[in-house]
């Protein structure tokens, strides 16, 4: 027997899911330890080995995968715990970092303050140095500005530098010199150099990326070395990947020197499980959701291929790498609920986290939460929530929702209870119109894939406020990030600025740009040991037409690289530009101008296989629990609804809406308009009675 | 019809993210960087009688006159307003704010009824005139500024009305105007999606009510705000210097705010008439300052439509310098704001002195056009870069360093440095924090900026307008003023030329250099009572000046080690009464 595990490190819960060749995936979750979450992770191996009934040692043997996904690096920004970080800039603009080009983002908001920069202004050394737009010399570097920095960096006990000079992504000569003095000097300081990490055009953009991933390198790189490090004494052999914000996974060594690759891994690997526990059903598209204690992540995937940004920001710090555009808003079971001054109701960004936690806890919360409203509709059973491990205070959510908001809008509790799941439920709809609508994608084309503890309570009504037809709750609901790492690819992003008209291209130095990215990359795969027959290159250019500011990404093909066909690239273009924007100017016969070329190399790993069930039939009886009031949104009434046991439902059974599935960890509520049916993998599909031929004829 | 009170929060909500939209395809696909990378622009949504609903303010100053506007083409179409049409707007003397902003209108019709309107308005590089890009300091009339739109129909029930189309554009020089106004157009079709979509789903009269609903929560949310302001009457003044055309002329813009439980009225009677040039502002541009001031001294989180604004009365008669008569030239009128929001912020500093901040640097900008040799292309770029001074400090924080006029309020961003240099033949030298320019405080003001690039290119022209070379940002409480804006020529031959504030400079050789320094904001409260950690900090970092933290915040500094002598800190402290 072999194992693969996928384990994501969460605030609270560090999540695993554990496949094997032939038996049955299986989850487990133990408490989270941010001081060292190493430590955590080792608690969870322990008690996987613990389950099979062997030792650690002869478990961790069997284990083939590890794939991990982290948040030290994330955790080191929203702390401000990163390295002390010096910083070597073009003299004459030291302060661009801490100026974030003059920016406010509350206008009306007089005690809105700016955010701290990564490296403050004594450790932000100028030297004399410049590069024309073009990357010719107009100054010459003057070395003894990059050893005075050295001497004070030294001085100042600075272990992470970062390296970034005007205009270096059309050159890169001051920058590797500047670094090689600093290599000599302080060989131990950690070094981001910006024309090698990020060779694309915005100088802002580059010099926050480049000192974000100086900043998060030294705290990633320890963790990771000491990772490594126990699992090879608990006697690991297999293979540990890292995953990161863009959606794909990497080896450990590579993450330690890019660590900003990582900054927004959390949530990353959900985009990879939806593509999966979609597209068995035969869906290319989907939006998955993932509701949890404190925040809301949305996704949007078209054709199999996750939407990816490079606008990304954290904590109002731009990060300018190729991430997965994931939308996170404060919505979650957490949620405060108040009544603002002119007398509406509202919901969030306000959390009560897990301490003191919702009223219902009984942990001292007094505010009402989401989850008060939940258990007060009777979605919740205060004796299963958890499986029964956390028993929920009814009264105590009464309270809270009485005092807070009812009382204050002259309405009963119920209609107050009512009130706040449908405003969060439209928080969350406006999320996912984030993804999608204000993307032009129309949200009703996409299957919902729903995740996380909270998400299945509410997903009938986002989805109705969306109009969307068809939900998917995966059997892994509760632990989708960790299920969804098992599935991700290798994945690295290369790019190199080329500014140029289109049509003048130098298709020499053209081909040669792609050329010289796709050495770089195999040479990567190979090292991460990927056969070749598992590499995948996908080209793109960013383009714009002429004297636009930004730019849009083109996918293009090897042949149309190797022919320079550029009319065939232009007629991409056009076409794009208009499905996203409302027009073109191809009439108008505007010419295009080319900004970058990207390179994403692909890694193909071996995914885990979906367990298939044998056909249980369509009644669902065999897991009928009992029955339970519970609030109905639209007919705005409490009815009697049957109760199921997730764990006992099988493979075809139907439930009717209303109905409530519970499961350990997640808690589904159907509403009247949507049926559910369980597919031959365990998860579920919602969808509207009114699609029920459809649906069957996709999963039976 | 009952009030379904949640759904006018889903309406609010929707109402933003749909103008959030609309700013997008602006951000995304206008060319101009006066757009797309500062975005000077704004989107938004009003009902069929031309009242807000709901708007993306990037540009505050801009803001106040969408609506207004709105329902002075409601008037001026009457009946004829059709599905499909598109309608441009620029004229001052029809409630536009400044001519360079160019507003498209389009009405949003469901089942043949008229029920809201989009529109997005945004600074166009060019709008003909005397002058590439639209500031003459030298103009006393309209028609030395710009070409006057007054609503004009470019489509009419979904067709283009090329003869109007090309009339316009035969009138602006540059041809990204064009696209840019397409652009815009795209904006508002995006808009009207959105509250399609809205109105198919819940019928018109749900809209409706719950429009109005929601127009009647807001505007309880702003009254209760005004009733947390003593009631009262209050007078501050604040001067304009330099009309363009007499050295050393000043005017006085004069407000008197009364207060009364839940109404605000801000009176401007006692301002000085207009000026001979252009240094006059419109109406809505004016009403726009008051209003921007004035919501950053309540809650941030009230939703922007009409209920807002209905408890506030702004009165500005005409002829004066905020709201001049036809046919006078009005392109400065925008910038008259940070003027406007200082005589706002004094008079109120005595009935909510924890509320206001001292005062906000006064922009000072230039804009330089000329032919790229590199391109063979014309190009004008507004610099955005170094206008950034700092805001005033307030009661528990420090003013924001670099932030730029109050106007934006920290909406507009610099162009990005590298893309400056693709886009302008100028080579960028330096844009630093400016030492020692923050006022002295409590709580400092922000810090101002210095800037410097050396000009290429061919043909040069450099325009400035605006103000702040003679009266610095004050200090409120015993914080002190700030510094004062300077725009330098430097010359290849070695001359130097000290711009006014109201300048247009031609024939600037290749080789000179542009210094700008933009001054900090005011400090707020006594500069002794800082915390004097920070100072050693701020001394350290290169902001503060060793002396100065001595002479101005009694904090004494050692310079090996930046440490702050206690003692003698203490001693300097104890001999100045703070109060």
């Amino acid at each position: 027997m072999e194992y693969k595990i996928g384990i994501d490190v969460g605030g609270t819960f560090t999540d695993f899911l554990l496949t094997s060749e032939d038996g049955p995936s299986e989850v487990y979750k133990v408490l989270s330890t941010p001081d060292d979450p190493a430590v955590g992770l080792l608690n969870g191996l322990s008690e996987m080995a613990q389950a099979k009934q062997l030792s650690l040692n002869e478990f961790i043997d069997k284990v083939t995968a590890i794939v991990h996904g982290t948040t030290v690096t994330t955790n080191a920004v929203l702390t401000r715990k990163g390295a002390k970080t010096g910083l070597l800039t073009t003299k004459g603009l030291r302060d661009a970092l801490e100026m974030r080009r003059g920016i406010r983002e509350k206008q009306y908001d007089n005690r809105y303050t700016n955010v701290e920069p990564l490296v403050p202004r004594y450790l932000r050394y100028p030297v004399e140095e410049r590069l024309d737009y073009k990357g010719e010399t107009v100054v010459d570097l003057k070395e003894q500005d990059v050893l005075d920095a050295v001497e004070l960096f030294r001085e100042e006990d600075v272990r992470a530098i970062a390296v970034c000079f005007m205009n270096s992504f059309a050159n890169p000569a001051h920058e590797a010199r500047a670094a090689e003095i600093i290599k000599e000097k302080l060989p131990d300081a950690y070094l981001t150099v910006s024309a090698g990490f990020l060779p694309s055009i915005r100088f802002y953009d580059r010099i926050s990326t480049t000192v974000l991933n100086s900043y998060v390198g030294p705290k990633l790189k320890s963790y990771l070395v000491s990772l490594v490090k126990k699992l090879e004494d608990i006697g690991f052999k297999g293979i540990l990947l890292i995953m990161q914000s863009n959606g794909g996974v990497i080896s450990p060594r590579f993450a330690m020197e890019n660590a900003a690759v990582t900054l927004l891994s959390g949530p990353a690997a959900g985009p990879v499980a939806g593509i999966e526990y979609t597209s068995i059903h035969g869906y290319n598209n989907c939006i998955t959701v993932d509701m949890g204690g404190t925040s809301f992540d949305a996704a949007l995937i078209k054709n199999r291929t996750p939407l990816t940004t490079t606008e990304g920001e954290i904590e109002r710090l731009r990060i300018a790498l190729p991430m997965l555009g994931i939308v996170t808003i404060g919505a979650g079971g957490g949620s405060i609920g108040w009544v603002d001054e002119g007398g509406l109701l509202r919901m969030g960004p306000q959390s009560a986290g897990s301490k003191p936690g919702p009223a219902c806890y009984g942990l001292g919360g007094r505010l009402p939460t989401c989850t008060d409203a939940d258990l007060i509709l009777g979605y919740l059973d205060k004796d299963f929530f958890a499986g029964g491990k956390i028993p929920l205070d009814y009264d105590g959510a009464v309270t809270a929702v009485k005092e807070n908001i009812a009382g204050k809008l002259n309405m009963d509790v119920v209609e107050a209870a009512a009130g706040m799941y449908r405003v969060i439920n439209v928080n969350m709809a406006a999320g996912v119109r984030e993804v999608s609508v204000k993307r032009g994608e129309d949200p009703r084309e996409f299957p919902l894939v729903v995740a996380g503890g909270a998400g299945p309570v509410h997903a009938c009504m986002i989805a109705r406020e969306l109009e969307i037809p068809v939900m998917i709750v995966p059997k892994e609901s509760s632990i989708f990030c960790a299920a969804g790492m098992l599935m991700s690819d290798l994945k690295h992003n290369f790019v190199r600025t080329y500014t140029a008209p289109l049509n003048k291209i130098d298709k020499d130095k053209f081909i040669a740009m792609f050329d010289e990215m796709e050495k770089e990359a195999s040479a990567l795969l190979r090292e991460e040991h990927i056969p070749e027959n598992a590499f995948r290159f996908v080209y793109s250019l960013d383009m714009r037409y002429l004297k636009q500011y930004h730019e849009l990404n083109v996918a293009i093909t090897k042949e149309e690289i190797k022919k320079g066909d550029i009319d065939s690239i232009a007629a991409k273009f056009h076409p794009e530009h208009s499905r996203l924007y409302g027009y073109s100017l191809e009439e108008q016969g505007t010419p295009i101008e080319l900004i970058n070329i990207r390179l994403l190399s692909i890694g193909e790993t071996v995914k885990p296989r979906f367990i298939e069930e044998d056909y249980d039939g369509e009644d669902p009886s065999g897991a009928f629990k009992k029955k339970r009031n519970a609030w109905l949104p639209l007919e705005r009434r409490f009815e009697e609804v049957p109760v199921y046991d997730g764990a006992a439902i099988r493979y075809g059974n139907k439930v009717e809406g209303p109905a409530i599935i519970e499961q350990v960890n997640t808690t589904t509520f159907v509403t009247p308009e949507y049926s559910v049916l369980c597919d031959k993998y365990g998860s579920y599909t919602m969808y509207l009675k009114t699609k029920e031929n459809e649906i069957k004829g996709k999963l039976l | 019809m009952k009030i379904d009170k949640i759904l006018v929060s889903v309406f609010q909500r929707r109402f933003k993210s749909i103008t959030e939209e609309m700013s997008i395809v602006l951000t995304r696909t206008t060319r101009s960087p006066i757009l797309c990378e500062a975005k000077d622009f704004v989107t938004g949504l009003y009902d069929a009688k031309g009242k807000m609903l709901e708007q993306t303010e990037n540009l505050p100053i801009l803001s106040f006159s969408l609506g207004p506007v709105c329902e002075y083409i409601v008037d001026y179409f009457g009946e004829e307003i059709y599905p499909g049409d598109v309608i441009f707007h620029n004229d001052v003397f029809s409630m536009g704010n400044q001519n360079n902003d160019v507003a498209v209108y389009k009405p949003i019709f469901y089942k043949d009824k008229l029920v809201a309107w989009a529109a997005a308005k945004g600074h166009q590089a060019d709008i003909g005139g005397a002058v590439a890009g639209g500031y003459n300091p030298r103009a006393t009339e309209v028609w030395q500024e710009a070409l006057r739109i007054p609503p004009v129909k470019v489509y009419e029930k979904g067709k283009l009305r090329k003869d109007v189309w090309d009339l316009i554009f035969a009138n602006i020089r540059f041809d990204i105007v064009a696209a840019d106004m397409r652009a815009q157009i795209g904006s508002c079709v995006v808009g009207e999606r959105g509250i399609l979509t809205l109105v198919e789903k819940y019928g018109i009269d749900v809209f409706e009510s719950h429009k109005q609903y929601l127009f009647d929560s807001t505007e309880k949310m702003m009254r209760s705000e005004i009733k947390t302001i003593p009631n009262g009457v209050y007078r501050g003044e604040a001067s304009v210097y330099y009309d363009g055309r007499t050295p050393g002329s000043k005017y006085k813009i004069r407000v008197k705010i009364t207060v009364e439980d839940e109404h605000i009225t801000f009176d401007y009677s006692d301002t000085d008439p207009q000026t001979p040039g252009f240094v006059n502002g419109t109406y809505t541009s004016s009403a726009s300052a008051t209003l921007l001031t004035f919501l950053q001294m309540v809650n941030p989180d009230i939703p922007h439509n009409d209920g807002m604004v209905r408890p506030v009365k702004i009165i500005i008669p005409e002829g004066t310098i905020l709201n001049a008569k036809y046919p006078a030239a009005t392109t400065f009128g925008n910038h008259l704001c940070p003027p406007n929001a200082d005589a706002v912020m004094r008079a109120l500093s005595r009935a909510i002195p924890k509320r206001i901040t001292a005062g906000w640097n006064q922009l000072l900008c230039y804009l330089t056009t000329g032919f790229d040799l590199r391109k063979k292309d014309n190009y004008v770029d507004i610099g955005f870069i170094g206008l950034k001074g700092g805001s005033g400090g307030t009661d528990g924080v420090d003013g924001y360093d670099h932030i730029g006029m109050i106007d934006a309020s920290g909406g507009v961003l610099d162009q990005d440095y590298e893309m400056f240099e693709q886009q302008t033949p100028h080579l960028l030298l330096k844009h630093e924090y400016w030492k020692d320019s923050a006022g002295a405080g409590q709580w400092r003001g922000g810090l101002g900026v210095e800037t410097e690039f050396k000009i290429g290119g061919d043909k040069t022209k450099v325009v400035t307008f605006g103000d702040g070379d003679v009266e610095p940002a004050f200090g409120l409480f015993g914080g002190k003023d700030s510094t004062l804006n300077k725009i330098e020529l430097r010359y290849p031959d070695g001359k130097v030329y000290t711009a006014t504030t109201k300048d247009l400079v031609e024939a600037v050789p290749e080789g000179t250099v542009l210094f700008q320094q933009a001054g900090g904001g005011g400090g707020y409260g006594h500069p002794h009572l800082r915390n004097a950690e920070k100072v050693a900090l701020e001394v350290r970092n290169g902001i503060i000046g060793i002396d100065r933290a001595k002479e101005l915040y009694g904090v004494v500094v050692d310079p090996e080690n930046f440490t702050v002598n206690i003692n003698k800190t203490k001693q300097l402290r104890s001999n100045e009464p703070t109060k």
